[in-house]
C-alpha cells in the first residue's frame, strides 16, 4: 500500500474501539454478552489497522496525517497530527492486542455479570485502550492532553466499577485525587510551553527548544513529567496505584498495570526525548532517580504484602522505575531495553493478575496468610503464575531476561556503576516478593481442603496461553524482537530530528541502529543465577523473622489518606520544577 | 494590570491546594480541587493575553480596524482559550465522577472524614 494511503488509515485504530465504546451500552440491550464480544471484534479489528502499517514503519519510517488535511505551512502547523513511529506503533499494537486478549478472558470469568454492568464495563475498557493507542500515536501535546483525560475518566469508572465494594468506592476517590492534580500538571505544563513558544506539534516543539531552554520551558517539562508519572506510577506519585489495584477485578488490574501506565512512560519518553531533547536540562538524572526510588521502594513494599494483588502491584511501580532508569540510560541500549521491557512487563504483568484474578474469583480469598496448596488445585493457573515469575525475574529463555540485560548493559555502558547495582538490588526483592507469594499461594501445605469445584472456561484458557505464549516468544527470539522491533522503536527516540522531519513532511525515514546483544553472555547468566539463589535465600529467611524497621518505616509512610498522598505527589513536583528550572 | 490576573491565579491555586492537603472533608477536598481547577484557566485566559488587543474574531471588527488589520493586528491568542473550552468541558465531567463517587461513599461509611475511609494502607 501507497505511503498517503498508510497514513490517511491512521485514525482508524483509534476510532474504531471509541465506535465500539459507544456502541456497547445500547448492544447490551440487544444481548448480554454482545457488548464484550463486539469490543473483542473491534480491539482486533484496531489491530489489523496497526499491523497493516506495522511492515513500512518498523523498517524505520515515520508515517503522518493531519487531521482535516490541515498539513503543515512553511513548517508552522495548526491542525491535529497523527504520526506513526516505531516507537509509538509497537506500543499502540501492545495495546490493542492485549487488551483483545483481556477481553476474551472477560467473557468467562466476568460474564456472570447482567446487561448494564457488562456493557458500561466494555465501554469504559474500549475507552481506555482507544485512549492508549491515541497517546501512543498523537504527535500533538494538547491531544495528548486530552487522550490522558479520555485514560483518566475511563480509569475512574473502571477502579469504581464495583460499587458495591467499600474498597473499590476509598480506591476510585484516591485516583480521582490525584489523576486530577497531575491533569492540572499536564496542562499547565502544556499552556505554559505554548505560551512559551507558540507550538503544540511535536516537531515544531523540537524545532524551538532546539536551541536553548528558557526558565517556563523548564518548568513546564517539569509539570509534564510529574503529570505523567502520576500515570505510570512513579513514586512519590504512586499513591492510588496499590489502593486500585487491590479493590479492581482481575482483567482491569491486567489493563492498569499492563496498558494504562505504559500511557504514562511513553508519554514521558516522548516529551524527554523527542520534544525537549536530552542535551539542555538535568533530566536524565531526575529520571534515573525517580526511577532508582520507585524500583526499590516498589520491591521492598511488594516484600511486605500479605494482599496478593497488592503485592503485584507494587511490583508494578518497581517494573516501571527499571523501565524509567533504562530510559535515563539515555543510551541505544538502555532505551531499547526499556521500550522491550515496556512491552514485555505489559505480557507478564497481565499474565500475572489474571492468574490473581482468577485465585481470587474462584476461592474468594485475597490475601497470601489464608491460601496455600493452589498448585494442586488449580495446575493451569499456578504454571500460568510460575511462567510470569520466571518471566519477572529474567530467566532465561523468558521474556525479561533479554530486557533486563539489555538494560543492564546500557547502565553499563554508560559507566552507571550506582544505578546497575540499585537495580540488581531492587530485582533481586523483586524476585523474593514473587517467591514468597508463589510458596505461599501454591506450593505451602494447607490444612483444610478448598470447596469449591470448577473447571477452566475456554476463554480464560485462551488468555492464559495467548499471553504466556508472547512471554516465551519474546524471550526465545529476543535477538529478532531486539533488531526488528525494539531498534528501530529506540532509534526513534534517540534521533527526534528525523522524527520530527517525518512529523513534518508526512514521512521520513529513520537511520537504522544495531544494538549488540549476546544472548548467552556469562556474566548476565552469572548475574542471573546469583539474584535467584540470593532471593531464594532472601525469601526464605523473610518467612521468618519479624518485620524489619525499614518495612515497617514505610508502611506508616502509605497512612492510605487522600491528603497524604496529594501532599507526595506535590511535593515531588515541586523537587522535579526545582530540578530541572535550576539544574 | 494583567500582572493581578496572574496574582489571583496563584492565590487561588493556593487557596485549593490547601483545603486538598488539609481538609478531610471530602466534598471540601472537591471543592479545592475545582478551585485549582478555576484558578488554571484564569491562567491560561491571562497567559492568552496581549496588551490592547481584542477578540480574534474577522466578522464585524471594532471601530477603526479592518477584518484585515486584524488578522495582521494585535489580537488575544484563540489557541490558549480552546485549551480552556476544552478543560472546562472535562472539568465538569471529573467533578460529576467525583461526586457521584463522593454521595457513594458516604452512603456506605456514612462520613465524608477521608482520615476514616483508609482501610487500605501500607
Amino acid at each position: 500500500m501507497s505511503q498517503a494511503a498508510l497514513a490517511s488509515l491512521l485514525p482508524l485504530p483509534v476510532a474504531i474501539p471509541l465506535c465500539g465504546a459507544a456502541a456497547a451500552p445500547l448492544l447490551a440491550r440487544l444481548s448480554r454478552k454482545l457488548p464484550v464480544i463486539v469490543s473483542v471484534a473491534a480491539l482486533a479489528g484496531s489491530a489489523a489497522v496497526l499491523l497493516l502499517e506495522a511492515p513500512s514503519v518498523l523498517r524505520g519510517r515515520v508515517i503522518a496525517h493531519y487531521m482535516g488535511h490541515w498539513t503543515p505551512v512553511h513548517g508552522q502547523v495548526l491542525g491535529i497530527a497523527f504520526a506513526a513511529d516505531p516507537f509509538g506503533l509497537l506500543l499502540a499494537l501492545a495495546a490493542a492486542v492485549i487488551g483483545a486478549i483481556l477481553m476474551l478472558y472477560t467473557l468467562s470469568e466476568l460474564g456472570g455479570l447482567g446487561p448494564r454492568e457488562l456493557g458500561g464495563y466494555a465501554c469504559l475498557f474500549q475507552l481506555l485502550i482507544a485512549a492508549v493507542i491515541g497517546a501512543a500515536l498523537t504527535a500533538d501535546l494538547f491531544n495528548l492532553f486530552v487522550w490522558f483525560e479520555v485514560a483518566a475518566l475511563s480509569s475512574f469508572g473502571l477502579a469504581g466499577f464495583f460499587l458495591e465494594r467499600p474498597l473499590a468506592l476509598e480506591a476510585a476517590f484516591k485516583i480521582l485525587v490525584l489523576t486530577t492534580l497531575a491533569s492540572f500538571a499536564v496542562f499547565i505544563g502544556a499552556g505554559l510551553l505554548y505560551a512559551e513558544t507558540g507550538a503544540l506539534n511535536f516537531a515544531q516543539l523540537h524545532g524551538s527548544l532546539a536551541g536553548h531552554i528558557t526558565t517556563p520551558d523548564a518548568i513546564a517539562l517539569g509539570l509534564l513529567v510529574a503529570g505523567f508519572g502520576t500515570k505510570a506510577g512513579l513514586v512519590p506519585f504512586h499513591g492510588w496505584l496499590p489502593d486500585v489495584h487491590t479493590a479492581a477485578p482481575g482483567p482491569v488490574n491486567a489493563l492498569f498495570s499492563g496498558i494504562m501506565d505504559s500511557l504514562g512512560v511513553l508519554a514521558i519518553a516522548r516529551i524527554v526525548f523527542q520534544v525537549y531533547g536530552t542535551a539542555h536540562t538535568p533530566v536524565l538524572g531526575l529520571l534515573m532517580t525517580l526511577g532508582l526510588i520507585s524500583a526499590l521502594l516498589g520491591a521492598i513494599m511488594a516484600l511486605a504484602q500479605d494482599d496478593l494483588k497488592r503485592l503485584l502491584a507494587y511490583d508494578t511501580i518497581s517494573q516501571v522505575g527499571i523501565i524509567v532508569v533504562g530510559l535515563a540510560a539515555g543510551n541505544a541500549a538502555g532505551i531499547a531495553g526499556a521500550i522491550y521491557h515496556l512491552v514485555n512487563h505489559a505480557l507478564f504483568k497481565s499474565l500475572l493478575f489474571l492468574a490473581a484474578g482468577t485465585i481470587v474469583h474462584r476461592t474468594g480469598l485475597t490475601k497470601l496468610s489464608q491460601m496455600g496448596g493452589l498448585a494442586r488445585h488449580m495446575p493451569v493457573v499456578a504454571a500460568a503464575f510460575m511462567l510470569g515469575v520466571a518471566s519477572i525475574a529474567g530467566v532465561p529463555p523468558f521474556n525479561g531476561y533479554v530486557s533486563l540485560s539489555l538494560i543492564h548493559q546500557g547502565l553499563q555502558d554508560g559507566h552507571e556503576t550506582v544505578p546497575y547495582v540499585l537495580t540488581l538490588v531492587a530485582q533481586v526483592i523483586t524476585l523474593a516478593a514473587l517467591g514468597r507469594a508463589a510458596w505461599l499461594a501454591f506450593f505451602r501445605r494447607r490444612a483444610e481442603d478448598y470447596k469449591w469445584r470448577d473447571t477452566l472456561r475456554p476463554g480464560m484458557l485462551a488468555g492464559f496461553a495467548s499471553l504466556g505464549a508472547c512471554c516465551v516468544a519474546f524471550g526465545v527470539a529476543g535477538p529478532v524482537v531486539l533488531r526488528r522491533l525494539m531498534a528501530p522503536a529506540a532509534s526513534s527516540l534517540l534521533h527526534p530530528g528525523q522524527y520530527a522531519a517525518g512529523v513534518l513532511s508526512g514521512s521520513a525515514k529513520l537511520a537504522a541502529l544495531r544494538i549488540p546483544f549476546d544472548y548467552f553472555s556469562p556474566a548476565e547468566l552469572v548475574s542471573v543465577a546469583v539474584s535467584v539463589a540470593v532471593a531464594a535465600i532472601l525469601a526464605w529467611g523473610y518467612l521468618r523473622i519479624r518485620e524489619p524497621l525499614v518495612i515497617r518505616a514505610l508502611r506508616a509512610i502509605h497512612t492510605g489518606s487522600a491528603n497524604d498522598y496529594a501532599a507526595y505527589a506535590i511535593a515531588g513536583t515541586l523537587a522535579a520544577i526545582a530540578v530541572l528550572s535550576l539544574g | 494590570m494583567i500582572v493581578v490576573n496572574y496574582l489571583a491565579a496563584v492565590a487561588l491555586l493556593c487557596i485549593g491546594l490547601y483545603a486538598v492537603l488539609t481538609r478531610r472533608n471530602m466534598i471540601k477536598m472537591v471543592m479545592g480541587l475545582s478551585l485549582m481547577e478555576a484558578s488554571t484557566y484564569l491562567f491560561m485566559i491571562s497567559l492568552a493575553y496581549r496588551s490592547g488587543s481584542t477578540a480574534p474574531v474577522l466578522l464585524s471588527p471594532p471601530p477603526g480596524q479592518s477584518a484585515g488589520s486584524l488578522v495582521h493586528g494585535n489580537v488575544a491568542d484563540p489557541v490558549l482559550q480552546n485549551f480552556c473550552l476544552t478543560a472546562v468541558v472535562i472539568g465538569v465531567a471529573v467533578t460529576a465522577v467525583f461526586l457521584s463517587v463522593v454521595v457513594r461513599i458516604a452512603q456506605h461509611y456514612r462520613t465524608l472524614d477521608a482520615g476514616q475511609v483508609r482501610e487500605m494502607r501500607g
